[in-house]
């Protein structure tokens, strides 16, 4: 094996450049292939997350204006949700199992011991944790408790927190200032992204003396497999809104819809047939990379006709020649595959900083396992690429080796 | 294996042999050729005459077509080709007119190459190879590459690979071919050196003076053996 190995080593310091340029086929069809991967992984995952940070089992709706005359009602007419639709929408519509709303009060800061933050709260029924995905509580969310008696309570963000009470771990359980009155911290979260801070909605209504106006609705649904279905549900509520508002149905402007649900199952279809695609790109250069190792090996071989015909005249037997090129050739794969995965995944770590919550990235990694197993299909690939040539070797006949000069 | 009688090293009976083609052409016609232990023989022959087809088939490079070959009593017929690559490592050593050295291998990897083949350990090849340099005078230039000797020193370090297995024949094809007067006659004196110790030796020649120093030529014109 030792001289196996001595064999090898002279072959390949022998013909430097013969060996670079195979090596840099294959290395370049494994960096390729990781960095392909790595990217897909990094779409997928940021898609994932995405997902998870918001409901994606629900239509949200906004007011919007009407864009068609309606039964005596010029185009042009606000249409404006109301409280009140939550219970149609929620009573008529099959698929939906909770709607919450929300509506926005803004002009004034929420005071804190430490510092203040401005903006506003919004003003929610306790479905608006689920349904905006917010998870990762300590302490609690808007209950139904507060709902019914319009307990002034308030959920701040982490990062709200540690602004008001200069340490977020003390907010629980204290008080801050909002429109002149005080709210008790009932629960800090952690979001990604979002950082509202709630109340309940009763609470802030009977402040007011709203008008019963709200800016958004959040309808969840249950039990809806295709994006066929998330349409028709989609229209079913627009339907029940349409009745209660007077516009026509068909009037897509009349109320903002925007269906997670059916976009979520769109790009559910769009992340597999991505990870197809970038699969079959993957295996596409990587098949460059074979088909330039057999070139190289097929060149290689009729390089060296008149040294196999030395080696087989002095006694080689077709078997051993056929040994050391597909050690050789395994050899080469082996060594420039490494260097390519190696490089492949250096690039993939280097990027993630950049890549992170950027362009649609997140945490654009391959799994060590996927990469070691195309690894090893490249040095199986590479060893067959050597076969055939080594297997050509043999074929010729020592005395037209020889001649060959 | 089919062990003969005779002392013959080689032994041909009606060797024909023809290469196909649309115009066939037949090279060897009938030869018929014993070659005894511990001779020195040359072939000679013009060019075209069918001395290098003669020279692959007793080398074990080449097949013929009828007739029987029989080297130191082992019949040279129908070989697998791994058969005849170990009948070519243990029974001949080749001497070639370019040398045929691993221009990579240095001079002591070269030599020690068939012994590789033959499954010997590196310190005892390397060690029965240093011994044929040595025989050659070739000791202190064993871990020179083949581009840094001279003409002579690498047909002698050919010579040394051919000695390495101590091989029944040694086959030499214009082994001074190309070689200056001077070095012709030191490797003609190699041969005649080991002829002296017993070896068979074969030479395919053109060259009259390489002719004149062997002990019996054989010529050959138009595929025929003529004396």
């Amino acid at each position: 094996m030792f001289d196996l190995f001595r064999e090898i080593s002279q072959t390949i310091k022998n013909n430097r450049l013969r060996t670079i340029l195979t090596g840099i086929a294959v290395a370049w069809g494994i960096f390729m292939l990781i960095v392909l991967l790595g990217a897909a992984r990094g779409v997928v995952n940021n898609y994932e997350n995405e997902s998870s940070n918001s409901s994606v089992n629900s239509i949200r709706l906004w007011s919007g204006t009407t864009s068609m005359p309606y039964k005596g009602y010029k185009d042009g007419r606000w249409i404006r949700l109301r409280d009140k639709d939550m219970d149609a929408v929620s009573g008529e519509v099959d698929a939906v199992s909770e709607v919450a709303i929300s509506t926005s009060a803004s002009g004034f800061n929420i005071v804190g011991p430490k510092d203040y933050v401005s903006g506003g709260f919004e003003a929610v029924y306790p479905d608006e944790a689920r349904t905006q995905r917010i998870t990762r509580i300590e302490g609690r969310f808007i209950n139904q408790k507060d709902i019914e008696d319009h307990r002034r309570v308030m959920v701040v963000s982490r990062d709200n927190a540690a602004l008001l009470f200069g340490d977020a771990e003390k907010a629980l359980g204290q008080e801050v200032k909002a429109m002149d009155l005080s709210w008790k911290v009932v629960g800090v979260y952690t979001h990604r992204w979002r950082k509202d801070s709630f109340v309940p909605y009763t609470t802030y209504k009977a402040i007011t003396g709203g008008d019963g106006y709200v800016d958004e609705m959040t309808v969840r649904v249950e039990g809806i497999t295709t994006d066929i279905e998330a349409e028709e549900t989609e229209s079913q509520v627009r339907s029940v809104l349409a009745r209660r508002h007077e516009f026509d149905p068909a009037d897509t402007n009349a109320v903002w819809i925007w269906n997670q649900f059916a976009n979520f199952l769109k790009q559910g279809q769009a992340m597999v047939y991505l990870n197809l695609a970038v699969w079959i790109i993957g295996i596409l250069t990587l098949l460059t990379g074979i088909v330039g190792v057999s070139n190289i090996m097929f060149v290689s071989v009729r390089e060296r006709v008149h040294e196999i015909g030395i080696r087989r005249a002095i006694g080689a037997k077709p078997k051993s020649i056929i040994i050391q090129i597909l050690a050789e050739s395994v050899a080469i794969t082996a060594l420039f595959g490494y260097i390519g995965l190696v490089a492949g995944m250096a690039l993939l770590e280097l990027l993630k900083p950049l890549l992170e919550d950027q362009a649609g990235f997140s945490n654009p990694t391959v799994d060590i396992a996927i990469a070691v197993q195309v690894t090893l299909a490249l040095i199986v690939a590479g060893a067959i690429a050597g076969l055939f040539p080594a297997i050509k070797a043999t074929k010729v006949k020592p005395v037209e080796a020889l001649r060959d000069e | 294996m089919n062990y003969a009688l005779d002392k013959n090293v080689i032994s041909l009976r009606d060797i024909n042999k023809t290469y196909p083609g649309v115009v066939p052409l037949h090279v060897l016609k009938d030869i018929s050729l014993d070659i005894r232990k511990g001779e020195l023989v040359s072939i000679m022959g013009a060019s075209g005459s069918g001395k290098s087809t003669l020279l692959n088939i007793l080398g074990i490079l080449d097949s013929y077509d009828s007739g029987s070959y029989t080297l130191d009593g082992v019949l040279i017929k129908d070989l697998s080709e791994n058969r005849a690559a170990e009948l070519r490592n243990r029974m001949i050593g080749f001497v070639f007119q370019s040398f045929n050295l691993i221009n990579y291998k240095n001079a002591l990897e070269n030599v020690a190459l068939p012994l590789f083949y033959q499954g010997v350990g590196r310190k005892k090849r390397n060690a029965l190879a240093m011994e044929q340099l040595e025989r050659m005078g070739l000791a202190d230039r064993a871990h020179h590459l083949p581009g840094e000797l001279s003409g002579g020193q690498k047909q002698r370090v050919a010579i040394a690979r051919a000695l390495v297995t101590k091989p029944s024949l040694i086959l030499a094809d214009e082994p001074t071919g190309a070689l200056d007067s001077k070095t012709s006659k030191e490797v003609m004196q190699v041969f005649r050196d080991l002829n002296d110790t017993g070896m068979t030796i074969v030479i395919v020649t053109h060259d009259p003076t390489v002719g004149a120093a062997t002990d019996r030529i054989i010529r050959i014109i138009d595929g025929r053996i003529q004396s």
